[in-house]
């Protein structure tokens, strides 16, 4: 009786604490988590490091001796992205997955009784900081590309100008990694709010995005080859990062963003969708 | 109290302590969990059908034409032929003072660098027909003198390049259905390069002076073919020569596709001039090449990868799992109790998810390799250039055993990451980054730093995989992005064995090392 008695002015005291702070009070709250444990933060620097290290080494050992290279000197630089996407991914997957591992999320739940809400907060908390590192790991790359390309051929002499963020399609690249990385992370977040499982939503993510990237280089038809890069969450989203040659491309840079923003959109209301209809 | 019930504890213990117990505990762990058994299933039926659903692939460009040589293998036989015939046995001696002017289509002698494969010297062959067995020395650019005989056997001579300054003499000699052939860099000292049987040679053989320049790859315009011009001079011949003048024949010209036809051939993609002899020295030009024909795509090697890269990944995430979970309840600390020895635990756990993942694996690419071969073969993928590979022929049997083996070491990897990370998801996403990331960072680079990624990784015992067989003599480009690997096919499984080794002794390090 004294526990039911003692319950009662917890539950009266809910919808007072949404009012107080509603939306913004959640996002805060996913914010003070984000911030207070150490695994975030070395995530984010994780992808940075890993962004600009890959993309470095790329860079450094990518040679153009005439004047009829055909590679895109934007893209190159920016290869470091395809690794440091793992961090991001696993970011995602441990924001709402790592609750469910160690029950947390009960917690959150008592918290913010609104799932979409608790959904949206979380999406935003992690959208945010995926972009700050996203944005630090881009202009690294970029950077790394401006210092060595030069010095491997990449010259005016052969048809190119150091990279700039100056340059139309540099910057819609370099803006489009930033987002890039985010929609990664917000997908991540939708499957494993979906499955609820860390391990299970991480092999998902990467599998649709890896291996069926992988895979799809290996598949001969040239028309299943283009139907994949269309659709595949990697293969569409990276053509983002291409400043020449965009008619070659299987989708337009915008276009494939828009996939893999579709490929988010379509976790994040399954998730939510879940979280709805089950028990946490 | 506790020393009296302690020694009463380990003899009862003793007789249970073996390894073997340990294996079955690990073992039992495993397959009571019915998701894990499901997810192992799983990864087998992935394996095998996204093989499957690949092995679809038609043929659409259809194979080029190519000569058979002998054993029924796909060849190159294209090269420019100054011939007699040779009744009996006897030898033929020649001095090459230069193999130079190599020129790609619409472009001057002196074009390009000559191309390192491309061949000049004597030949003693079954005819002029293109595929006929032969046995020849010549001069190359990239790889000295060499011996080759049969498009398969190649042996090398006296190293270096050819030029007046360092000529290079050569001399075949046939007795009876024995070729041998020497090298010397002055005419007097002489020695043996080797000796080839070919069995079933006429005794009246077509022998002379042959040049050949291999295509080139170009990322811009891919295959292109060349040409070189070699210098002859210092020529004796013993034995049953035919008197009169020397035949003009290209072997296995384009034009006249792979028949019998030997003439020189006027028009062509990339202009031949004649030779010509003036004074005792020949200057003959050549192109083409004599070598095993590899193809561009590796098909056979490229679905079985592609089926086994998503049964990877699935068995990446169970082995995560087996270990994560066991941190995630605190079942670690019972196992550790039960188990003090903690290097043994790991390397039962190791043990049991390498089993599985082999065996899984086995059954994956056997289906995938039984059903997608013949499948493979009524699409147009047909011997001689494809041969087939069945679970009955050597390299069929290396690629399904060699796709168990792999799956097996990246499984025994993730083990050893996963415990020493604690944590599923950076055990899952290292696996399946190191398998996977490469291939794709390799793809994006070019092709040194893609070879020199392809070599060291994990992704490097793909290479296991590969259905065609390469040639060190074959001047076909190894481009990842054609399925080609530059490590040997057990080679890259070692590799990835290295890996899975130094992963192992990190972890035995780490657990001994801290607590659970």
């Amino acid at each position: 009786m004294t526990g039911v008695a003692g319950s009662a002015p917890l539950l009266t005291r809910a919808p007072a604490g949404r009012k107080r702070g509603g939306v913004f009070a959640a996002v805060r709250a996913e914010w003070i988590k984000l911030r207070t444990v150490s695994g975030p933060g070395w995530l984010l620097l994780a992808c940075a490091v890993v962004t600009i290290t890959v993309s470095s080494a790329v860079v450094a050992v990518e040679k153009c001796s005439s004047a009829s290279c055909a590679v895109d000197a934007t893209k190159v630089s920016l290869t470091g992205v395809q690794v440091g996407q793992a961090a991001v991914a696993i970011l995602g997957v441990m924001v709402i997955g790592g609750e469910y591992a160690t029950g947390m999320v009960r917690v959150t739940l008592a918290a913010v009784p609104r799932r979409p809400v608790m959904l949206a907060a979380k999406a935003a908390a992690v959208a945010v900081v995926t972009a700050a590192a996203g944005i630090i790991a881009v202009l690294g790359s970029l950077l790394a590309g401006r210092i060595f390309l030069p010095g491997n051929g990449f010259t005016a002499a052969h048809g190119f100008a150091a990279l700039s963020l100056g340059n139309g399609p540099t910057l819609r690249a370099a803006a489009g990694s930033v987002l890039y990385l985010v929609l990664v992370a917000l997908f991540s977040l939708g499957v494993a709010a979906a499955v609820r499982d860390t391990a299970t939503a991480i092999a998902i993510v990467l599998g649709l995005m890896y291996v069926v990237r992988a895979v799809s280089s290996l598949v001969l038809d040239p028309a299943w080859q283009h139907r994949v890069d269309r659709v595949a969450p990697m293969n569409a989203g990276l053509a983002i990062q291409s400043a020449t040659n965009l008619s070659k491309l299987p989708i337009g840079p915008w276009a494939g963003l828009g996939v893999l923003a579709a490929w988010a959109a379509a976790a994040l209301l399954t998730g939510w969708l879940l979280l709805q209809l089950r028990d946490a | 109290m506790i020393g009296e019930v302690t020694p009463v504890r380990g003899n009862r213990m003793a007789g249970r302590d073996g390894f073997a117990q340990l294996l079955r505990a690990e073992w039992t762990k495993f397959w009571t969990v019915r998701g894990w058994v499901v997810t192992l299933a799983l990864a087998a039926v992935l394996t095998a059908g996204i093989a499957l659903a690949l092995g679809n692939a038609g043929n659409s460009g259809g194979l080029p034409t190519v000569a058979t040589g002998p054993g029924g293998i796909a060849v190159n036989d294209n090269f420019f032929f100054v011939h007699r015939s040779l009744a009996g046995d006897g030898s033929i001696t020649v001095r090459v003072t230069s193999l130079t002017d190599g020129a790609v289509p619409g472009q001057g002698e002196g074009s390009i660098a000559p191309q390192p494969w491309a061949k000049a010297g004597i030949i003693l062959k079954d005819g002029t027909r293109a595929g006929s067995a032969y046995a020849a020395v010549m001069a190359t650019p990239g790889h000295g003198v060499r011996m080759q005989y049969d498009f398969t056997h190649d042996t090398a001579g006296l190293a270096g390049a050819v030029s007046a300054s360092s000529p290079r003499w050569l001399r075949l000699v046939r007795s009876g259905d024995a070729v041998t052939g020497y090298d010397s860099a002055d005419g007097s000292h002489w020695s043996v390069i080797g000796s080839a049987t070919l069995a079933g040679l006429p005794s009246t053989a077509a022998a002379g002076l042959f040049v050949a320049s291999p295509q080139a790859y170009q990322s811009s315009n891919g295959y292109v073919p060349t040409r070189a011009m070699a210098r002859f001079d210092d020529l004796s011949l013993r034995g049953g020569w035919s008197p009169g003048t020397w035949g003009l024949c290209e072997v296995g010209a384009p034009q006249s596709g792979v028949g019998p036809a030997c003439a020189p051939v006027s028009s062509r993609e990339i202009p031949l001039p004649s030779p010509s002899e003036s004074g005792g020295t020949f200057t003959v030009y050549g192109s083409g090449d004599i070598s095993p024909y590899v193809p561009i795509v590796d098909i056979l090697g490229g679905i079985i990868k592609a089926g086994s890269l998503a049964g990877l990944v699935v068995l990446i995430a169970l082995s995560g799992v087996f270990v994560s979970s066991e941190y995630r309840r605190g079942m670690i600390c019972m196992t550790f109790a039960a188990s003090p020895r903690r290097g043994r635990v790991i390397l039962a756990k190791a043990i049991v998810v390498g089993g599985v993942a082999f065996a899984a694996g086995l059954v994956g690419a056997a289906v995938a390799l039984a059903i997608a071969g013949p499948k493979l073969r009524s699409h147009g993928w047909t011997p001689p250039i494809y041969p087939v590979v069945s679970l009955g022929t050597g390299t069929g049997l290396r690629i399904v055993a060699g796709t168990a083996v792999m799956l097996a070491l990246a499984a025994v990897f993730t083990v050893a990451v996963a415990v020493m990370l604690r944590r599923s998801v950076g055990a899952i996403t290292v696996g399946i980054a190191l398998f996977v990331g490469p291939w794709l960072v390799a793809a994006a680079v070019g092709q040194s730093a893609g070879a020199f990624l392809l070599r060291v990784t994990p992704f490097a015992a793909t290479a296991v995989q590969q259905g065609v067989q390469h040639y060190p003599q074959s001047s076909a480009v190894c481009l990842a992005s054609h399925g080609c690997y530059p490590l040997a096919p057990w080679d890259g499984v070692g590799v990835l064995a290295i890996w899975t080794v130094a992963a192992l002794a990190a972890s035995w390090y780490v657990v001994r090392r801290r607590d659970a």
